[in-house]
């Protein structure tokens, strides 16, 4: 690697199912103000913007990032935007990674958001589909993701009941973030007796639909310690994909997973995940994928999940808590995820997460993705 | 040199295409003020803590981003600092009287009369009574209007939190040789045809010149059967914007016999709970095809359904 | 340890026509993927990821480059998508091999512009409350610059459609682009306005295509036989969304994008490039980057836009395949430093490469190339 880079500043919004009194650009400006203020930094101290948002459709503005750098001040800066669904902002954050490990900046600020309230959530994403072949039969990413746990569910034993137990788990942690909107007590029978959607999703494996913006400051080794004492320091991260439609296509595990997990926890040094993580925030835009990440992202064998959700471990309190803010399920700002994701293990191993601050965090996983599950990341942070 | 795929030209026309949503923008408290303000033909701008006001308002400045201290009241007249004609429309930009910026709006003029400097005023517009800056019809010559001046916004309208938005994307989209063929050959015999794997005896469908997996260059054609497996599926049972089969009914990823990727379709069910029994990964399922002249498109075949026994 | 010298090993492209309407997006792109690794002893095995970019607005489908990955050769590999022209995709993918994490990296982009309504594009570009209603988008921004520039440096079209003409005629020496004939000066005079003072022929003319770029760590590019070609700096930078907040007749973004470049390669001022590669949106526009990259002083881009280092492949007048432009600039430049001279003849050993993207060419990149 060219040198260290670590997280010095984050900022999130109140995350909303609908602001009405910000535009989108007004939205990503308090992310923006909330991540400078707590890096101690202003504008002009930044060298480059990394700008991150789903696809264009969910808000009707091609290229927004031309829209939005008057509202954040950064006219005349280095500004780019990645997209990659709902990874967009973590492979938002990795674009800023390369930029201060590469040399190129000393400070890079990376805003990722989706106000997805201003759009069509499903159609839009139906729009992923081939025109010519299965546009037509689409029913967002929603139809596909539950056909895929379909798949899952008799080879792995991902069972309706497992899934429940991940969404009553990371709704009842939401309920005390302070930047969740859907914060209700639920019970695994809850979850369970809720409406089939797109069986065997139901309402209650769903995370709501939200307006939010996230921001973090990378900064070089060099430049961090006027930001901070405590940096979260990024000791790897990757971002891989597979071809959506392929023969070799398992459904089972996450393969790109699994191949950029390889590839960051020898760049980190980690041996046994299982053990060796205090902490870990995944994505999981449906419950059914947090089963999954767990055996792609060896915290379990394949085909134990459903044996390790069950058995407490990922509660707040148990061995290995896995989001203990409480995953997408308080607040989904698709874009903004993977870049909350961040924020929420990155305050954990700084030791001043605001939901639930696990005792001595020193080392996070980070998980995020998007597309038809086939784009693929994850990161590990420690002080 | 250059490069080019292995390909021949189609004889068949473009495959339309149209993404067409609404939307419910949000503009913001400036925004928002302004478009408010239109049915009572104040044009609202925003004052910045040295004094500088910016029209139309702007929650951040253009400049650098700063946040105005107050929404103000932009006089009707000011003067033309650059212009354009497009599509016969004359575009100009508008400084108003007062105001540090300018910004583009139409103006009502013939290019003959329109040149830089030239003193614009207002147009309200006789139809448009709504909440968009078009309620400005444009600005015309007005070259002895007085000089206006920046006022106190008083009363000013509640910001809109939403307007009504609808965006239509239409696309011709290149069948290229591929996607030609294949289509080609579900028009005109009824079949699903793909190309072998660069390695492997399946068919790739839809069918490329290159391999996913290998990229390297595909097989042979091949005709897959109508009768395949259930590789994935679920229940549609939601309704949502832009569907075309009512719910509730199943959503398949199918391997056609003799393939090796996937189609997407659906299949009917009755009743849900029956459904979760029926229609599971391995379910051997046929294609029922749509009545009437295939139009060579996936949905020349209307559903899939379940084998039975 | 340091970082890591990167150089450009290979490019590919397919010609640029007004349509490709017998091959699909994924057709140009396998092709180009294909293509770009022969002579080099590489293959796709041997890349460690992918940076694409292209547009969703543009392929009519969300998250286009998820579709596109196998095409891509992205499969198992790490990709990213860069909405932004190429140029920008290059700008991430020597950062990550600067890093030393990666050695060998695949930048892609293509269009196809053919297949949707490119007014409609731009439109969805600018700001919906203000801008979008009263009909505003690349057109007519361009035209305003135009206006604007023209007036300031008393600089009349017949000056410019010449330069037109001369893009249009390298084009088609170039044999890359499809054509009938060039136009001459009068036609391109002759041409139906665009946005007035501009005809459609000042305008950049989009176009379909494809191009692939492999880059490389330094121990890569020596092993690979040829003299390396060195991105030695970049920069890019973005303005205000408002166009009459921009400084006058001129691109400062350029200034900046091209300041950022000079002082990491190490450069005085842009005009020491024996090469220059620019993406104007318009023949203004090129000026005014000329302007920008210090080749020009003010006003007097047009006294240097027709010497023999400037867009001698055509630049994006005669061939804007839009997201792909900036990158075939890239390549084209690299190509021009690491062919062959006749001997005794001096041959370029510097090259400076301009891309560009957003109405009026909002933000704009800037690369050194040295050998």
């Amino acid at each position: 690697m060219g040198r260290e880079v670590g997280i010095v500043g984050v900022g999130q919004t109140h995350h909303a199912r609908r602001r009405t009194d910000v535009s989108q650009a007004g939205l990503v400006r308090e992310a923006v103000d909330r991540a400078l203020a707590d890096a101690n930094l202003s504008m002009e101290d930044i060298d480059t913007i990394v700008i991150a948002t789903g696809p264009v459709l969910f808000a009707a503005v091609n290229q927004p990032e031309k829209w939005v750098v008057d509202a954040i001040g950064a006219q005349g800066k280095s500004v780019v935007r990645l997209t990659s669904g709902g990874g967009a902002g973590f492979a938002g954050a990795l674009a800023g990674y390369y930029q201060v490990a590469g040399g190129y900046s000393e400070r890079t600020l990376v805003v990722a958001y989706d106000k997805l309230s201003e759009g069509q959530l499903q159609y839009s994403i139906s729009t992923l589909y081939d025109p010519f072949w299965g546009r037509e039969f689409a029913v967002g990413i929603m139809g596909f993701s539950a056909a895929y746990w379909r798949a899952r569910m008799d080879v792995l034993g991902h069972t309706e009941e497992a899934a429940a137990m991940v969404a009553a788990k990371n709704r009842n942690n939401a309920i005390k973030n302070p930047y969740a909107h859907q914060k209700k007590q639920v019970t695994v029978e809850d979850v369970l007796n809720s409406k089939a959607l797109c069986w065997p999703i139901k309402l209650l494996d769903v995370p709501p639909i939200s307006d939010g913006a996230a921001a973090i400051v990378l900064a070089s080794d060099k430049v961090a310690h006027h930001s901070t004492t405590r940096p979260a320091w990024i000791r790897g991260m990757a971002y891989c994909c597979e071809a959506d439609n392929a023969p070799e296509r398992s459904l089972m595990l996450s393969e790109p997973l699994a191949i950029a997990s390889r590839q960051v926890y020898r760049a980190a040094g980690i041996t046994n995940p299982r053990r060796q993580f205090d902490v870990v925030e995944v994505q999981e835009p449906y419950s059914c994928f947090e089963l999954n990440y767990y055996e792609s992202l060896g915290l379990c064998p394949p085909g134990q999940a459903a044996e390790l959700i069950a058995s407490g471990a990922t509660q707040v309190d148990g061995d290995i808590p896995v989001n203990p803010s409480g995953g997408c399920m308080g607040a989904n700002p698709i874009g903004a995820v993977g870049v909350i994701r961040l924020i929420e293990a990155a305050t954990q191993v700084m030791g001043r997460n605001e939901t639930h601050q696990i005792k001595d965090a020193k080392t996070a996983l980070v998980q995020s993705g998007g597309g038809w599950a086939n784009l693929r990341g994850c990161a590990v942070l420690s002080a | 040199m250059f490069y080019a795929p292995d390909t021949a030209p189609i004889d068949l026309p473009t495959f339309k295409s149209t993404i067409s949503l609404p939307y419910t923008l949000t503009p913001g408290k400036a925004a928002g003020t302004f478009l408010a303000e239109m049915p009572n033909r104040r044009i609202v701008a925003s004052r910045f803590a040295d004094g500088s006001v910016i029209a139309p308002a702007q929650d951040f400045s253009p400049k650098d981003g700063e946040e105005p201290v107050e929404l103000v009241q932009a006089p009707e007249t000011g003067e033309l600092t650059g212009f354009t004609r497009v599509d016969g429309v004359v575009l100009g930009l508008v400084k108003l009287d007062g105001c540090r910026n300018a910004f583009v709006h139409r103006i009502l003029a013939d290019m003959a009369d329109v040149k830089v400097g030239q003193r614009v005023a207002a147009q309200w517009s006789a139809s448009d009574e709504g909440t968009s800056i078009l309620a400005i019809e444009g600005f015309v010559i007005a070259a002895d209007a007085p000089v206006g001046e920046v006022k106190p916004l008083v009363g000013p309208a509640e910001p809109l939190g939403v307007i009504n938005y609808g965006m239509a994307l239409h696309y011709d989209h290149a069948y290229g040789p591929y996607y030609g063929r294949m289509f080609d050959e579900l028009k005109e015999n009824g079949v699903v045809m793909g190309v072998r794997g660069s390695n492997a005896d399946e068919a790739l469908l839809p069918p490329r010149e290159i391999d996913d997996i290998t990229h390297k260059r595909t097989g042979t054609w091949k005709a897959c059967a109508d009768t395949g497996t259930i590789r994935a599926c679920s229940l549609i049972n939601m309704e949502v914007y832009g569907q075309t089969r009512p719910v509730p009914y199943a959503y398949a990823e199918i391997v056609l016999d003799g393939a090796s990727t996937k189609m997407i379709h659906i299949i009917e069910i009755d009743d849900l709970e029956v459904a979760k029994q029926q229609i599971k990964p391995g379910t051997r399922v046929r294609a029922v095809w749509t009545k009437g002249e295939r139009k060579g498109a996936v949905s020349d075949i209307e559903r899939f359904e379940v084998i039975e026994g | 340890m340091g970082f890591s010298q990167v150089a450009v090993l290979a490019s590919a492209q397919t010609e640029l026509r007004p349509a490709w309407r017998d091959a699909q997006h994924i057709d140009l792109i396998s092709s180009v993927v294909t293509n770009v690794f022969k002579g080099t002893g590489l293959s796709i095995d041997d890349v460690d990821f992918v940076i694409d970019s292209g547009s969703d607005v543009l392929d009519g489908r969300s998250i286009s480059n998820c579709g596109f990955l196998g095409a891509l050769g992205a499969h198992h590999k790490e990709e990213a998508r860069v909405e932004e022209d190429g140029l920008w995709g290059a700008l991430y993918g020597v950062n990550k091999i600067r890093s030393r994490s990666s050695s060998i990296g695949l930048i892609v982009a293509y269009s196809k512009p053919s297949e949707s309504n490119i007014d409609l594009y731009w439109s969805a570009m600018v700001e919906p409350f203000y801008q979008r209603p009263v009909g505003f988008g690349q057109k007519a921004a361009l035209g305003i610059q135009a206006q604007r520039y023209l007036a300031a440096h008393g600089i009349k079209d017949d000056a410019l459609a010449e330069i037109v003409a001369r893009r249009w005629a390298d084009a088609a020496v170039g044999g890359k682009v499809a054509m009938g004939e060039a136009p001459d000066a009068a036609a391109v005079l002759a041409g139906t306005e665009a946005a007035w003072p501009l005809t459609d022929l000042m305008i950049s003319r989009p176009l379909d295509g494809a191009v692939a770029v492999l880059i490389g760590s330094e121990d890569v590019a020596r092993r690979t036989g040829r003299p390396p070609v060195f991105i030695t700096g970049m920069g890019t930078s973005m303005e205000t969304h408002a166009l009459a907040e921009r400084t006058a007749n001129k691109l400062d973004s350029v200034a900046n994008a091209t300041r950022m470049a000079l002082g990491k390669a190490g450069w005085s001022s842009g005009a020491e490039a024996d090469v220059v590669e620019l993406s104007g949106s318009s023949v203004v526009g090129e000026l005014m980057a000329l302007e920008g990259m210090g080749i020009a002083a003010e006003g007097h881009g047009a006294d240097v836009a027709t010497s023999d280092k400037v867009n001698r492949s055509g630049g994006a007048l005669p061939a804007d395949p839009i997201m792909a432009t900036g990158l075939i600039r890239l390549a084209e430049a690299a190509k021009k430093l690491s062919a062959p001279v006749a001997a005794g003849a001096s041959a370029p050993s510097k090259a400076i490469v301009h891309g560009t993207g957003g109405v009026a060419m909002q933000t704009n990149c800037v690369f050194t190339l040295e050998v």
